[in-house]
């Protein structure tokens, strides 16, 4: 095996299509949490999301609205988590679990007639850079634009619940519910809203899976990837710069620990598996071990619920 | 600028418990008025209501002479009425500056000139880009206020505002609101505190049971006639007589104790040194968050210390889990009476077999006795006068004041030698405060030993036999009580110093 600087930069281009999906779930449940919601369906949601994606697809044969409609499914099955615990009250840890269960429950049993069905090329962008310019270009170029949307999504998060006025509210009904509805805003409402963003976003998660990554319809083929998600919003301590910092690792190490596996280290093979997970969690505990910066990033209210008094 | 405020007939009734009964007061601008109440006597509720946060089952609310909807909070802030809620209504992990923005329509450049000018108008002094969760309880409260004056308020109400404070804070606060009230500001200042009412208020209208009572300007007031008029019955006033212990034995002794806390929102604790006698009451005042927590936690053992410095009956105490320490006689009536002394979803016998002795043979073989647990919650509940003798009660039912009688009934009938209580009245109705502090009283005469750990400067006066100030996890000089004055302890608390 040859280590020339191409192949690096090919290596790096993979690892970043791997952690797209990563990335997507994350920012959308990040943006949930942080309005005081914890929203375990990430996994359901996703799954939902690459098989409705795949499915209009086949149907419409139209990659734009298989992606629209990807992240509109997505929605749509947050927004019965919505309905649960926003409006009746309902646990946020048990349904979100619920919510999982039935996603993928779900999504094997509309998938039944797509298993086996080969997906359709998504258009990838600057193919000719990528070739052209050795190293840079497999890294920056000939990606879809999923990809470059997702990379920029962190950034965008972040400056959104930073200087922005609703991210202002968001953190605020994360903060305290009670004190933000004393002051006049509509808790239900703000939760509501970023309940559905984290769907849409895992729903879009899911069909870059299905109609890019891996361009078919296998059940269960989200693989635990919506679980990554969750840990990596907790770990990285809810802040978007480090869930992509998170993202990246694992999907680094787990590209990296296959290519060991290929060239046959003595390893054993369990170890390396565990790898990503294992370095994931460590990379993220260093460089969030400010316990001051977790005081203040964390949302104080996650997961309990919230009821206006009458 | 004239403000008039009317409200008319309200009404408010909640499950099993009339809030407000056909209430109807008229204010006017230029004054500050007192809403003065015990706990439970509706002043709150009718405070939420003039703030949109509940809605009344019935009456009105007339400002100047029209009548307005208060359906939700923002009706409240259109109508100019600005409120300062006993438990502040901050988002602790923004910014003072996110939390001012949150509520205002302004741009953000246009605010901090706003907000500048108010600092410096009435001499408040806050850093504006820290996290509220720096700063001092005072602090939180002014900017509290601040978020008020943002929307030039017509009506401000302060709801218990001075339960957090120093004494020297309380007066800071005085003055703002005496400039406030010149400003045009119409104030309504609830309280339960008569002597702030005397102080600070023109008109006063006392509260109780969901009706009002009285409405008479201050100047014709006095605190015994305030008091009757709140409580509806004379009050018989007791007050400790203050021992000197010179010749009593030493049970608990503390020294160089210190506590190094990794959590930002607790206190370190720092070099602590005291010592108590056989029947003594020693009176560790303060104001919340200078400690309290973790010394209470370090007393009962929820803390464990891997130090020496705790010494009680001549043994180490510092490893010792609250179960062991409670062997050795030891008690602690925790101040969250809901989440830390009792669990709400329990029924009254279980909650006491919850605080078992290997002595009490509460279970055997792993079985729970419930004959002997429901007995000994009998003789509990009739001990310490609980207005109920139904052990299968779930405790969640009991009134906050019954459910401290339970506690600390749970906690003596044991005998300890040693009971370590914190804010044991807190929140609680004068009957209530009378029967916990004649208890307290009783047990330094039967030759038990009591640490009061408290923010309510009247009840240590008068139950202690000395008195320290904890500031910042620092102990002051122990004082003996009888030397020790309101004015004294209040500059402690805040910092300064005395000789």
């Amino acid at each position: 095996m040859s280590f020339d600087l191409n192949f690096i930069g090919i290596l790096i281009g993979a690892i970043m299509a791997s952690s797209v999906p990563l990335i997507l779930a994350a920012s959308g449940e990040l943006i949930t949490e942080r309005s005081g919601v914890l929203n375990l369906g990430v996994e359901g949601m996703m799954i939902i999301g690459a098989i409705s994606g795949f499915a209009l697809m086949v149907v419409t044969d139209n990659l734009f609205f298989a992606v629209i409609g990807s992240m509109f499914s997505g929605l749509i099955i947050s927004l019965i988590f919505g309905l649960l615990t926003q409006s009746l009250l309902t646990n946020h840890v048990a349904t979100g679990l619920a919510l999982t269960i039935f996603g993928i429950g779900m999504s094997a049993m509309i998938g039944k007639n797509f298993v086996g069905i080969p997906g359709k090329e998504f258009p990838l962008l600057f193919l000719s850079l990528k070739e052209s310019i050795p190293f840079l270009g497999p890294i920056f170029f000939g990606h879809s634009i999923i990809l470059y949307f997702a990379f920029g999504l962190p950034f965008l998060t972040n400056y959104f619940l930073k200087k922005t006025k609703t991210g202002l509210i968001i953190r605020a009904v994360g903060d305290s519910p009670t004190s933000a509805s004393n002051q006049g805003i509509n808790v239900t409402l703000v939760r509501y809203s970023c309940i559905l963003y984290g769907g849409a976003m895992c729903g879009l998660a899911g069909a870059y899976l299905s109609l890019i990554y891996t361009p078919q319809w296998i059940e269960n083929m989200t693989g635990g990837r919506g679980w990554i998600a969750l840990a990596l919003v907790v770990f990285a301590t809810w802040s978007p710069i480090k869930v992509l910092i998170g993202a990246l690792i694992f999907g680094g190490i787990t590209i990296l620990q296959l290519h060991m596996q290929a060239v046959g280290l003595r390893i054993p093979v369990q170890l390396l598996s565990a790898l990503p997970y294992i370095m994931t969690i460590i990379v993220l505990v260093v460089i969030s071990r400010d316990s001051r910066k977790i005081k203040l990033n964390t949302p104080t209210s996650l997961g309990q619920i919230f009821y206006k008094e009458k | 600028m004239n403000t008039k405020l009317k409200v008319s007939e309200i009404s408010k009734i909640y499950p099993g418990c009339i809030a407000n009964d056909k209430v109807s007061l008229e204010f006017g601008s230029g004054k500050i008025y007192a809403l003065l109440g015990e706990n439970g006597a509706g002043k709150s509720t009718l405070v939420k209501i003039l703030s949109g946060v509940v809605k009344p089952d019935e009456g009105k609310v007339f400002l100047n002479d029209e009548s307005i909807k208060l359906n939700s909070p923002l009706d409240a802030k259109k109508n100019n009425i600005g409120m300062v809620f006993q438990h502040f209504n901050l988002f602790e992990t923004l910014s003072v500056f996110e939390n001012l923005s949150i509520d205002s329509d302004k741009k953000n450049e246009d605010l901090r000139v706003l907000v500048n000018d108010i600092l410096k108008k009435y001499n408040f002094k806050i850093d504006l880009d820290v996290p509220v969760l720096n700063l001092s309880a005072g602090q939180k409260q002014k900017v509290e206020i601040i978020r008020c004056l943002i929307r030039n308020p017509k009506v401000l109400i302060m709801d218990e505002p001075t339960s957090v404070l120093t004494e020297q804070e309380t007066d800071d606060l005085f003055v703002s609101l005496k400039q406030f009230s010149k400003d045009g500001i119409l104030i309504i200042y609830i309280t339960h505190k008569l002597k702030e009412v005397l102080s600070l208020c023109d008109e006063v209208a006392v509260m109780r049971k969901g009706k009002v009572v009285s409405v008479s300007n201050t100047i014709d007031e006095k605190i015994e006639s305030l008091a009757n008029k709140m409580v509806g019955e004379n009050l018989n006033t007791i007050k400790k007589k203050i021992n000197n212990f010179k010749n009593s034995e030493e049970i608990l002794k503390i020294s160089n104790l210190n506590f190094k806390s990794d959590d930002p929102y607790e206190t370190n604790l720092n070099n602590l040194n005291l010592s108590l006698k056989k029947g003594e009451c020693l009176g560790i005042a303060g104001i919340s968050g200078n400690g309290q927590n973790e010394l209470f936690q370090i007393l009962s053992g929820e803390i464990i210390t891997e130090d020496t410095s705790i010494m009680f009956r001549n043994k180490e105490i510092g490893k010792l889990n609250p179960r062991e320490r409670r062997e050795y006689l030891m008690a602690f009536s925790p101040e969250d009476r809901i989440s830390q002394a009792a669990v709400p979803e329990l029924k009254i016998y279980e909650n006491v077999a919850l605080n078992n002795f290997k002595s009490s043979n509460f279970f055997e073989k792993g079985l729970v006795n419930e004959k002997k647990i429901k007995e000994h919650s009998k003789k509990i509940l009739s001990n310490f006068s609980v207005n109920t003798d139904n052990v299968e009660l779930k405790s969640q039912f009991l009134s906050g004041g019954n459910l401290q009688k339970l506690i600390i009934g749970r906690e003596l009938i044991t005998s300890p030698e040693l009971l370590v209580c914190f804010n044991p009245t807190w929140g609680l109705d004068v009957g209530a405060i009378n029967y916990i502090h004649e208890t307290l009283i009783q047990i330094n005469e039967q030759g038990k030993s009591s640490i009061l750990i408290s923010t309510d400067n009247d009840e240590l006066l008068k139950l202690s036999d000395r008195i320290c100030v904890i500031y910042k996890g620092k102990l002051s000089k122990i004082m003996s009580a009888d030397t020790v004055t309101a004015e004294k302890l209040g500059i402690l608390m805040g910092g300064g110093s005395i000789d």
